[in-house]
């Protein structure tokens, strides 16, 4: 071992010691937010509030609130405060460079992929996590994509050492794409693949429930098909992914029969069409983007951007996306935008902000640790300049888990810095 | 092709015929109109005013528009009788705003992609005036374009910078006062970086890419040398004059300035070889398209004269974009660069207005300076600063009318007016959507009628012709620059909903 290994292991070791002192002094820190009109997402907002974080958690939200003498006061006077922002389905931490091969873990081959976990490939040090951080992404659902059954998805903080630490809920869902084809065509190939599939899932699981009851021998393992068993049990919620409004409705049709007890269909603008079928039967989803071609040419300029309007008229539980895919994540810090423009076109602004905070935590289930500012919940939240539906809004600064988030690690605060500072140079 | 028959289109032809004579008029096709909308005598009352210009930002002001012109920008103005008023309390009037990277509405050929230069094909020959996305650009605020050929060679072809005249002719929407123009592109797309290549083309690298565009202009000067030495008059008669060279021809207007380079570009490297070897013929670039890193040559940029047309916070979609950062345009700005912000992507051009919010987002940009970067900024990148890009009298009355502020996400457009002619109104645009609605259901009837009675087509035939999530487009009105990205992302533009890639 040479001297500089040595002083690199000793450095090592001091800084677990380090973290395992620190460790619980963190969790018991206590820090209030003071100053800032405070926007819980629940209820209206709150001038002059605070929010009392101690720990990971929110302690306390509103006014009035006490404060402990031992926690660390930031008067926030001027900004406003807000959950972070939840992507309900993105790409992020599996890609990187979406036209450079080897950077992309986002896509698998092959059609049925029941059995993949995409949480395990989720890269902590991805450079789109602190980019889109900066942008107010403090959470992200993100979902393998391409095939039929393409796998489960995962829940994840933004923020941490490795996807272990990062993981929030995984698996959050499995996700299967309804063909195209199939709203059409009853003998679709890639359907029948698909109910194939399944129904040898259900069969395995029943051979598997006979050999624990002792009456049979145990089934051949079987990846793929053991993954679908909590699906099939109701253990686990489907992501169905269907686009124009015949295949919205074909799905539908299909997810009935097939009896599954927890369906979120994920589509794009056409979901409108189907939002009275969508509300009555509960079926909450995921707008898919909001900045897109109106899906007919003869359609009205504006049908993509009043699509979260009409859900909302209707009555239906949705999230708004962004579209997702390699590209997207490096922009999911638009996500809220998204948001912003369906209000420009009928959906109202609190309704807005919930479909990127609130609803899509609850859509994944994370409803009592992400989407609002509420005691008992992950401090995960963004101080602002203003509304942060607002393109023009600047977010000054974020909390992830009770701990303030270094801004400066996204490397497009650092690019500009340093060339601001090479373009002043200049001018002298 | 779509399988509509003869008689199919006899009749739909017919049936427009006669749902023109009630009381709408849609025209040929649903949203198109059959003539320009008249030129009116206009004063938009107690408005706050974005000018783009030296008045910066007016509150309470009026705008009055005459003969296709703005004729007067202030406070009370005095208008002739006969001039329609227009209420703009609680509103909002902009310049309209300038698209400098299009490609959104040309007829197929977006890339010439064969030879590394192709300086001779040209835009102007394959307008697509029927694009819907004319009108639904009209309907983001958008007046004028610039209509460029793809990336997938070094030297692309002639530009055509178009207005938003909906329902005139491919001629008629030239804008006929813009400066000449040509495609260039660097890096990754010309040296055929991401997509599989079995007859590949020189140059595969970027020393390659500057060592053609460097041969290019000597030819061009040689050619040039050659024309100009050929006698005149009877002398002329005993010498072979030089074999007419049409792309030297438009390469000699680059070295005579009367053509500008627009210049697809990523990094900051490529960006400086193209000044360098500019500069070594003497030739002022126009623009740098997309400029990703143009942060770091801002000073360089200025010094030489280019500007910067880009994305505000597109990166990382392939390799060459994984410096390009959001605060690009108020970093260039700050070096001195004339910065506009452009949109490559028909659906992005509806909303120009949010990426120059960002403007703000990303480096404090003042908001009248970031509407600069889609109005007046671009009108002068693309030689038509003192026709239009501001609102000031004598310019062409190229005017938006917003009900609140411009870059806010909760605005909308109201009315987009071109050449002092109302081309959208969002009021008669939602009047229109029934009757719309009820002229295509009628023509879906008679074409399944004409299916059942031998016919071929069905109801699906509209939906065939355009592939992935859309339904009835041309593919004309989809097209992008398909070199501008990896492939595998190509549907990045239509969003896939699926996100499967």
């Amino acid at each position: 071992m040479n001297i500089m290994t040595r002083i690199a292991n000793t450095l090592a070791m001091a800084a677990v010691a380090y973290a395992l002192v620190a460790s619980p002094a963190v969790a018991q820190q206590v820090t209030a937010l003071t100053g800032a009109t405070v926007h819980p997402v629940e209820g209206d907002p709150i001038a002059n509030g605070v929010v009392l974080i101690q720990g990971r958690d929110i302690a306390a939200v509103g006014v009035g609130i006490e404060i402990p003498d031992d926690a660390t006061v930031i008067d926030l006077e001027g900004s406003h405060i807000y959950p972070g922002f939840v992507h309900p389905l993105s790409a992020l931490g599996l890609t990187e460079i979406s036209s450079v091969a080897g950077t992309v873990d986002n896509t698998e081959m092959g059609a049925i992929n029941a059995a993949l976990r995409v949480e395990v490939a989720f890269n902590h040090d991805s450079a789109l996590l602190p980019v889109n951080v900066a942008g107010g992404i403090l959470t992200t659902h993100t979902v393998p994509s391409g095939g039929l059954i393409r796998g489960t998805s995962a829940v994840m903080n933004m923020e941490g050492w490795s996807w272990e630490d990062m993981t929030i809920k995984a698996p959050a869902g499995m996700h299967i794409n309804f063909p195209a084809g199939a709203a059409s065509d009853s003998d679709n190939d890639d359907l029948k693949k698909i109910e194939s599939v399944l129904d040898a899932a259900r069969d395995w699981h029943k051979a598997m429930d006979a050999f624990e009851a002792g009456n049979a021998p145990r089934p051949a393992r079987n990846a793929q098909l053991e993954a679908l068993v909590p699906l099939l049990q109701g253990e686990m919620p489907l992501f169905l992914y269907a686009g124009q409004e015949k295949e919205i409705n074909a799905a539908l049709d299909w997810s009935e029969r097939q009896e599954f007890q927890r369906v979120i269909l994920v589509g794009g603008p056409d979901l409108q069409y189907v939002a009275e079928r969508l509300a009555t039967d509960g079926i909450p989803v995921i707008l898919n983007g909001v900045y897109a071609m109106p899906t007919r040419r003869w359609e009205a300029y504006d049908m993509a951007y009043q699509a979260a309007g009409k859900l909302f008229e209707a009555g239906v539980k949705f999230a708004i996306g962004d579209g997702g895919g390699g590209f997207g994540a490096t922009n999911a810090r638009n996500l809220p935008f998204h948001a912003g423009s369906s209000a420009a076109f009928g959906l109202p602004k609190s309704a807005a902000l919930k479909s990127v905070t609130l609803w899509p935590a609850e859509i994944l289930g994370i409803e009592d640790q992400l989407g609002s500012l509420a005691a008992g919940k992950r401090a995960s939240l963004l101080v602002t300049s203003g509304d942060p539906l607002e393109p023009m809004t600047q977010i000054r600064r974020v909390w992830i888990d009770g701990e303030e988030y270094d801004l400066g690690r996204s490397k497009h605060r650092q690019l500009f810095e340093r060339y601001k500072g090479r373009i002043q140079t200049e001018a002298e | 092709m779509n399988r509509f028959t003869n008689r199919t289109i006899i009749i739909l032809a017919s049936l427009v015929t006669s749902v023109a004579l009630a009381d709408y008029t849609p025209g040929v096709e649903a949203w198109n109109i059959e003539s320009a909308p008249p030129q009116q005598t206009v004063v938009v009352r107690n408005a706050t005013v974005w000018t783009a210009g030296e008045q910066g930002i007016l509150e309470q002001a009026d705008v009055l528009v005459r003969d296709g012109e703005i004729r007067a920008v202030g406070v009370e103005l005095d208008a002739p009788g006969n001039a329609l008023e227009i209420d703009g309390t609680g509103m909002h009037v902009t310049p309209g705003i300038i698209d400098a990277h299009s490609h959104a509405a040309i007829i197929g050929g977006v890339n010439e992609a064969t030879d590394i230069s192709t300086a001779q094909v040209r835009i102007e020959d394959v307008i697509d005036s029927e694009s819907i996305n004319i009108y639904r650009q009209l309907a983001g605020g958008v007046t004028a374009i610039n209509l460029l050929h793809g990336s997938a060679n070094a030297i692309g072809g002639q530009m055509a910078v178009i207005k938003m005249r909906w329902g005139a002719s491919p001629d008629e929407l030239i804008f006929e006062a813009a400066a000449p123009g040509i495609k260039f592109a660097l890096g990754e797309n010309p040296k055929q970086s991401n997509w599989s290549n079995d007859d590949p083309r020189y140059p595969q690298s970027r020393p390659g890419v500057a060592q053609i565009i460097d041969e290019k202009f000597q030819q061009a000067v040689d050619y040039r040398q050659e024309l100009q030495q050929m006698p005149e008059g009877r002398r002329a008669r005993n010498v072979v004059p030089p074999r007419p060279d049409l792309e030297m021809d438009a390469i000699v207007e680059i070295l005579e300035g009367v053509r500008k380079i627009h210049s697809h570009a990523y990094r900051a490297d490529e960006m400086v070889m193209l000044i360098d070897i500019a500069e070594s013929f003497g030739v002022t670039i126009g623009t740098f398209q997309h400029v990703l890193e143009g942060y770091k040559l801002a000073r360089r940029m200025a010094e030489h004269g280019a500007g910067g047309s880009g994305f505000i916070d597109w990166w990382n979609f392939k390799h060459e974009a994984h410096d390009a950062i959001p605060y690009n345009p108020a970093l260039m700005a700050m070096g001195g660069v004339t910065v506009g912000l452009h949109s490559d992507n028909p659906e992005l051009a509806r909303r120009m207005n949010l990426e120059a919010a960002k403007a703000v987002r990303y480096g404090g940009v003042d908001a009248h300076d970031a509407l600069i970067m889609i109005t007046a900024n671009p009108a002068r990148q693309l030689g038509v600063g003192n026709r239009t890009g501001r609102l000031e009298a004598g310019l062409d009355a190229d005017f938006v009318i917003w009900n609140g502020h411009p870059l806010s996400v909760y605005s909308r457009v109201e009315q987009t007016w071109v050449d002092g002619r109302r081309y959208f109104d969002r009021e008669a645009d939602r009047a229109h959507r029934d009757a719309v609605e009820a002229e295509r259901r009628e023509l879906m009837a008679m074409v399944l009628e004409e299916g059942e009675s031998g016919g071929e087509a069905d109801e699906s035939a509209a939906e065939e012709q355009t592939p992935g999530w859309l339904i009835g487009y041309r593919a004309s009105e989809l097209a992008h620059d398909e070199f501008c990205h990896a492939q595998d992302f190509g549907h990045v533009h239509a969003i896939d909903f699926r996100s499967g890639e």
